[in-house]
C-alpha cells in the first residue's frame, strides 16, 4: 500500500465525557477562522450548513463485523455518512467527528481499518479527548469509557484549569501520563487551544513522546541502579543505612571485562536474575555473586546493616539495586575505604505499574525481519488485541530504504512506508498503550523478530 | 451454511468489439444516480448536490432539469409508467416529479434528515421509502399508506420482487422481507453482519446480499436457507442476476465473480472470474432480457462480458478519465449509459 504523496482527507476524532467542553470546542473549531471547510458529525438530528461548513447529525449504530476479528466493531453510519460525503463535488477540507460521552473511541477507530473505500480516502489524524480537570477524578478510577478515551488519545485537553489548583492539576497530568505517555497534554480553559495544535496533528508522534519523557521509551527494570567496580580477590562489604522500604533486591554479577558488550550482556543476565525467586539475606550474611542468585536484603529496623561478600577471582564485578543506593546511604567498602564504583547506571524502573491502563515504549536497534513481525503482531494480536486499544511503531525493516510506519486499533492494524531513512539512523520504534500489557513479553517478542 | 473459497485464474484476452457512443452528456456533479425511464424514452441522472436532469435517450438532449433536494440527492425511481420519477435526499424528503411538466407533484417527509433509499413497485403506484431506521409505504399521491416498526439499525437497501407481490429490505442483521398489503414482516433472514445491499433473482427464488464483512450471501427464499460466499478483497455492493436466474454476478474486489446458480446451486462450485479490472468493481448491471453482463470500476474501464458457463469473455471496454459512478442498460438492451465521478454520462451502443 504505497501512499506517498497524501490525499486523504483527514479526520479528527473527539472524544470527551458530557459537560468535559467538547461542544464548546468545536464550536470553537466551527467559528475559528481557520480558512478550512470542516464537516461535523454528531451523534445528535439535524443537519445544518454553518457558511462554509456542514454539520451532520448521525445515530451511532455500532456493528459488530465477522471478518475473522474475534471482537472487531466498527460504526456503521459512519461508513454510509463518510462514504456519501467522499462523493460530494465541493469535497471538504477536514472532517471531525464527534462522539457520545459515554463512547469508547475504539469502534469509531477501527472504522478507518476496515473499509477499503474510508481507507483509501480518508485519514485518521487524530483522537482528541477532552477531560474536565474537576470532575475526571470521579470517572477516572471506575469508568472503562474514561480510561478507554484517555488512552486512546492522540490530543488530551485538560480543560477547566480555572476550577482545580495547579498541584491538583498536576497530579492529574502525572496521573494520565501514566496511562497514556504518547498523548500531548495542552491545559485550558474554556477549551481555547490554538487549531494547529488539535488539527492536522499528525498521525506518527512517536518523536513527541520522545520530548515528553526521554525515559519513556526506554524498557524498564525490575532494578534502578547498577555499579561497575574492578575488585580483587578478598571479602567486601556492602553497608546500607535505613531507607524507604526494609527490604530491597540485589544481584552482583561478574563481568568478562568493562566494554560495552559486556555491560550489555550484564544487563541481560540481570534481568534474568530479578526474574529469579529472591533469597532473604539476613545482616553479617553473604551475597552470593552470579548469575541467578537474586538477594533480598533485609535490612535492620534501625542504623546500619552490613552484608559481606566474598571474591574469589578479582575482576569487574557489577552490582545491581533494586532501588537506587542514595535512598538507602548505601556504598560498598573494602577492609579500609568506601569504594566508588568506575562507572553507574540507572534505570527506569517499573514497579509503578498502580494504573490498569499504561503505555509500553520500545527502542530497538537493528533490522527487523517483516515476515517474523508480521507473524508476532498477528499472534500477539489475536491473544491479545482485545486489552491493547492503540499501538504505533517506526520500524526499520530489512531490504526497505523508506521507514515503515504502522499503527493499529485493538486487532486491526495497517502498516506502509514513509520516507526514506536518508541519513537518520536506522532504529525501531514501538508503543503500546492498553491493559494488563506485559512489558518484558512486548520486549521479548519485538525482539525476536529482529533479523539475526 | 456451507462455504465456498474462490480461487483465481488466468484466461486467453478475446477479440474486442467496438462501443459506439451515441450521445454525451456533462452534468458537472457526482452521479449518484443513473435510471432508464421504463419506456427507454428518457434517462434520469441525479448529481449528488442535488440537482435530477433528464435526458432524451435517444440524443442526450436535457428536457428537464429537476431541482431535486437542497441538500445532496441519494437516490432515485421510475414508477412503471414513467411519468413520475421518485427522488429522496438529505433535505428528508421524498419528492415525486412529474417528467412531463418538469415540476413537482408530491413532497413528503421520510422520516429522518437522510433518505437514502426510495423503490417504486415494478407492478403497482405503491413506493416504499427508507431514512434511517424509518421505513414507510406511499401511494404515487405522496399519501401514507403505512408506517412499519423501525427496523433494527438503518435500513441500507429496498428491492421490490419482480411481481410486485413482495419487497426486501437489508440492515445490520440480514434482510427482512414484506408483503405490501400487510402491516406485519413476512419473515426475516438473520444474519449477524453488516448487510449492506440485496439482489432478488427474477424468479423470486433466491435473495442475494452484498455484506460489510466481505462476503456475499444467498437466501433462499422457500426454505430460508443460506449459502455464504467468501473469499472477496473487499465488502460487495455490486450483485446483478441474469434474466434467467442462473448467474449472479458480484464485485468486491477486482475482478468479476459469477456464481452459477444453475442445476444444484452454487455450493461447493467454483465461480466464473472475469478478470481485466485494474480497480475494484463499482458497478455491475446484467441486461434484462440478455446474457451480456456490463462492469464498471474505480479504474474507469467499463467492461461488457458475454457471461457463458466456460466461455465467458470481454466483448468490449471503454476507458473514461474517472471511476465509473454508474451504468444502466436500456429497457430493450440496445444501450447502455454509463456516468463516471466527473459527471460525463454517455450512451453506447454495441
Amino acid at each position: 500500500m504505497m501512499n506517498t504523496v497524501e490525499t486523504r482527507v483527514p479526520v479528527t476524532v473527539l472524544t470527551g465525557f458530557l459537560g468535559s467542553g467538547k461542544t464548546t470546542l468545536l464550536n470553537r473549531i466551527l467559528t475559528e477562522n481557520h480558512g478550512k471547510k470542516i464537516a461535523v458529525i454528531e451523534n445528535e438530528f439535524g443537519e445544518v450548513g454553518i457558511d462554509n461548513d456542514l454539520v451532520i447529525g448521525a445515530e451511532e449504530e455500532i456493528f459488530e463485523m465477522n471478518n475473522g476479528c474475534i471482537c472487531c466493531t466498527v460504526r456503521g453510519d459512519l461508513i454510509r455518512i463518510l462514504g456519501h460525503l467522499m462523493k460530494r463535488r465541493d469535497k471538504f477540507d477536514y472532517i471531525m467527528i464527534e462522539t457520545t460521552g459515554m463512547a469508547d473511541p475504539g469502534p469509531v477507530a477501527q472504522t478507518f481499518y476496515v473499509d477499503d473505500d474510508m481507507q483509501q480516502k480518508l485519514r485518521l489524524d487524530a483522537i482528541v479527548t477532552v477531560v474536565d480537570a474537576k470532575h475526571i477524578w470521579e470517572h477516572i478510577d471506575d469508568s472503562d469509557e474514561a480510561k478507554e478515551q484517555v488512552a486512546f488519545a492522540d490530543v488530551i485537553l485538560l480543560n477547566k484549569i480555572d476550577l482545580v489548583a495547579p498541584e491538583d492539576l498536576d497530579k492529574l497530568e502525572a496521573r494520565i501520563k501514566s496511562m497514556n505517555s504518547m498523548a500531548k497534554i495542552y491545559r485550558t480553559h474554556d477549551a481555547v487551544v490554538e487549531m494547529d495544535k488539535i488539527l492536522n496533528v499528525g498521525g506518527f508522534n512517536l518523536d513527541r513522546a520522545m520530548e515528553v519523557d526521554p525515559k519513556f521509551m526506554e524498557p524498564e527494570y525490575p532494578f534502578e541502579w547498577s555499579g561497575t567496580y574492578e575488585l580483587a580477590a578478598g571479602t567486601y562489604e556492602w553497608v546500607m543505612g535505613a531507607g524507604p522500604d526494609p527490604v530491597m533486591g540485589m544481584a552482583v554479577l561478574p563481568m568478562a571485562n568493562n566494554g560495552m558488550a559486556a555491560q550489555e550482556a550484564g544487563l541481560m543476565d540481570a534481568v534474568l536474575t530479578f526474574a529469579e525467586a529472591e533469597q532473604a539475606v539476613q545482616a553479617g550474611e553473604m551475597l552470593h555473586t552470579g548469575k541467578g542468585q537474586h538477594h533480598q536484603l533485609v535490612l535492620n529496623e534501625d542504623g546500619e546493616t552490613i552484608f559481606k561478600i566474598t571474591l574469589e577471582q578479582p575482576g569487574f564485578y557489577q552490582l545491581f539495586t533494586e532501588h537506587h543506593p542514595d535512598e538507602f546511604d548505601a556504598h560498598l567498602c573494602s577492609a579500609d575505604a568506601v569504594l566508588d564504583p568506575l562507572q553507574t547506571g540507572e534505570y527506569k524502573p517499573d514497579h509503578e505499574h498502580d494504573e490498569e491502563v499504561t503505555s509500553v515504549g520500545i527502542t530497538l536497534s537493528g533490522d527487523l525481519h517483516l515476515e517474523k513481525l508480521n507473524g508476532w503482531l498477528s499472534q500477539l494480536l489475536r491473544v491479545h488485541g482485545q486489552d491493547i486499544f492503540r499501538m504505533k511503531g517506526v520500524l526499520s525493516v530489512r531490504g526497505w530504504d523508506e521507514r515503515f510506519v504502522f499503527q493499529g486499533v485493538h486487532m486491526l492494524f495497517d502498516g506502509r512506508p514513509d520516507r526514506p531513512w536518508g541519513s537518520e539512523l536506522r532504529h525501531n520504534k514501538m508503543i503500546f498503550i492498553g491493559r494488563n500489557l506485559d512489558r518484558t513479553a512486548l520486549e521479548g517478542g519485538f525482539r525476536a523478530c529482529l533479523v539475526s | 451454511m456451507s462455504r465456498v473459497m474462490m480461487q483465481r485464474k488466468d484466461k486467453p484476452k478475446p477479440q474486442q468489439q467496438p462501443l459506439k457512443t451515441l450521445w454525451r452528456a456533462v452534468i458537472d456533479d457526482h452521479p449518484i444516480g443513473l435510471a432508464w425511464s421504463p419506456d427507454g424514452n428518457l434517462l434520469a441522472v441525479a448529481g449528488v448536490s442535488g440537482p435530477i436532469t433528464l435526458h432524451d435517450g435517444e440524443n442526450g438532449a436535457v428536457r428537464h432539469s429537476l431541482a431535486g433536494h437542497t441538500l445532496d440527492t441519494m437516490a432515485i425511481s421510475w414508477h412503471k409508467d414513467s411519468r413520475i420519477l421518485a427522488s429522496v435526499g438529505q433535505d428528508g424528503k421524498v419528492r415525486l416529479w412529474d417528467v412531463e411538466a418538469g415540476t413537482q407533484t408530491a413532497e413528503i417527509a421520510g422520516g429522518a434528515s437522510w433518505v437514502e433509499r426510495v423503490a417504486f413497485s415494478p407492478t403497482s403506484d405503491c413506493l416504499v421509502s427508507a431514512a434511517g431506521r424509518k421505513l414507510r409505504l406511499w401511494n404515487i399521491g405522496g399519501d401514507l399508506i403505512r408506517e412499519y416498526p423501525d427496523a433494527n439499525s438503518t435500513i441500507t437497501d429496498i428491492k421490490w420482487r419482480h411481481d410486485g407481490q413482495q419487497f426486501a429490505i437489508s440492515a445490520y442483521n440480514g434482510v427482512v422481507l414484506y408483503d405490501p398489503t400487510q402491516p406485519e414482516p413476512l419473515r426475516r433472514f438473520e444474519w449477524q453482519g453488516s448487510t449492506l445491499t440485496l439482489e432478488w433473482s427474477p424468479d423470486g427464488s433466491y435473495i442475494a446480499t452484498g455484506d460489510q464483512d466481505s462476503t456475499v450471501h444467498f437466501w433462499m427464499t422457500e426454505t430460508g436457507q443460506d449459502l455464504q460466499m467468501w473469499g472477496y478483497e473487499t465488502k460487495v455492493l455490486e450483485l446483478a442476476w441474469s434474466f434467467n436466474n442462473r448467474y449472479l454476478a458480484t464485485g468486491g474486489g477486482t475482478q468479476v465473480v459469477v456464481w452459477d446458480c444453475s442445476g444444484n446451486g452454487p455450493a461447493n462450485t467454483k465461480p466464473i472470474m472475469l478478470e481485466e479490472h485494474q480497480g475494484l468493481i463499482k458497478h455491475l448491471k446484467f441486461q434484462h432480457e440478455g446474457n451480456l453482463l456490463a462492469s464498471g470500476g474505480n479504474d474507469g474501464m467499463l467492461g461488457i462480458w458475454r457471461v457463458e458457463k466456460k466461455k465467458s469473455a470481454l466483448l468490449t471496454s471503454a476507458v473514461f478519465k474517472d471511476p465509473i459512478a454508474g451504468i444502466a442498460w436500456s429497457p430493450d438492451d440496445r444501450y447502455i449509459a454509463v456516468v463516471d465521478e466527473i459527471g460525463t454520462v454517455s450512451v453506447a451502443q454495441l
